[in-house]
């Protein structure tokens, strides 16, 4: 029988399609996200700490870039992308064991505002330093 | 009573033609749900419509689509609830199934997902089974005695399930794996784990969860429990498979008996 099929790369999109979908859905969709927004910083660490085999210098350079504002709010970036991650990785790891499946949308609100309290805090210092 | 204009995008697809939306204008009564709306474009304005429907409450499944984006059944959905007056009602066929035509999917693999874990809803006998046995005596209702489980909510809960195919619909993860088995198979095998204490048939059962394609790709969105109908919750189903299973495992590891 002929049937209409979607692409694999349609298909893949769905994974960051929150449009009608509630709490659990932003949570995979975000996870997704800075799940490979992590992936992508490791490459960039790894080649940032492959300069300090160009000597000192080259490593100074990087380190007064990295002083600069854009840096710092990249910085700060990372961290959001951390503690979503983390967090929600928490939140997966208890439910997904049969824990709490029921209090799964609470769990990701009051994981998330711990979040952004942590978040608050530590930008407030990154920026102070 | 009064009639409502209402204005649909329905999604048509037929053999040899790109997909794409027909607009529609029908004139319908303000207390109708969606499926009259739909078999209203089929009656007057266009028979080449395909769609599935059957029962008109809830019972078989067969209408489930997706009505402004949202997996529903068009059957309970009324049309107020989702006419807002302005912008056009979009219809459009579940996802994760080949469309077949129009609003109509292939659920072939689906079915046989269930028939896997030994669930195909199948009447074997006549009348019904209370939800709850404080309000009729069994053999009062059934025409012979009949077996009842000792932890009925568990088996009532799972029986509402109509097999429509809403959660796998709904499921991210059935988007880009074909052969999950989904909410829907998984929810029936957990149920089918849990009516038997054969262990050849537990081991089956647990084997087929604990496949490439089981309760592992479950990324917990949570969907299939918001979207289904009829309250199945088959993520907590999902979850309570997984547990079992690392239980085991972790048994097995420290030479404990499973």
């Amino acid at each position: 029988m002929s049937t209409l099929n979607y692409s694999r790369t349609k298909q893949a999109a769905r994974w960051f399609d929150i449009r009608q979908r509630k709490v659990g859905m932003w949570a995979y969709a975000l996870n997704r996200i800075t799940g490979i927004g992590l992936v992508v910083y490791l490459y960039l660490h790894l080649g940032v700490l492959s300069m300090l085999m160009r000597g000192q210098s080259a490593w100074d350079a990087f380190v007064a870039l990295a002083r600069s504002p854009l840096y710092l709010v990249l910085d700060v970036i990372l961290l959001a992308g951390i503690l979503i991650h983390g967090l929600n990785g928490l939140r997966l790891a208890f439910t997904g064991l049969g824990f709490s499946v029921g209090a799964q949308k609470a769990l990701f609100i009051i994981l998330m505002v711990i979040g952004a309290i942590i978040l608050l805090v530590a930008g407030l210092k990154i920026f102070a330093v | 009573m009064s009639t409502l204009k209402v204005s649909l995008e329905i999604f048509r697809y037929k053999k040899g033609q790109p997909a794409h939306y027909d607009p529609f204008t029908v004139e319908i009564p303000d207390n109708a749900h969606v499926i009259d709306v739909i078999d209203t474009v089929w009656a007057k304005h266009d028979p080449s419509l395909t769609f599935r429907r059957a029962c008109h409450h809830s019972s078989c499944g067969s209408c489930a689509l997706r009505i402004n984006g949202v997996e529903k059944l068009p059957c309970i959905t009324r049309l107020t609830d989702v006419w807002n007056g302005i912008k056009p009602i979009r219809i459009e066929p579940l996802r994760n199934f080949p469309v077949v035509s129009d609003l109509v999917v292939e659920v072939g693999d689906f079915f046989e997902r269930m028939s896997a874990a030994g669930m195909t809803i199948t009447c074997e006998a006549e009348g019904f089974l209370p939800l709850t046995v404080d309000t009729f005596a069994v053999a009062d209702v059934l025409p012979r005695a009949v077996e009842l489980p000792d932890n009925l909510a568990l088996f009532n809960r799972f029986e509402q399930c109509i097999e429509c195919g809403i959660c796998m619909s709904a499921c991210p993860t059935m988007a880009t794996d074909s052969k999950f088995i989904g909410p829907a198979g998984l929810a029936a095998i957990y149920q089918a784990r849990h009516k038997t204490d054969d262990p050849a048939r537990v081991k089956h059962l647990l084997g087929l969860a604990d496949g490439e394609h089981g309760v592992w790709r479950c990324h917990s969105a949570f969907e299939c429990t918001e979207a289904c109908p009829q309250a199945v919750d088959p993520a907590s189903k999902i979850m309570a498979l997984r547990r079992e299973l690392t239980l085991r495992r972790l048994r097995k590891m420290f030479g404990l008996r499973i």
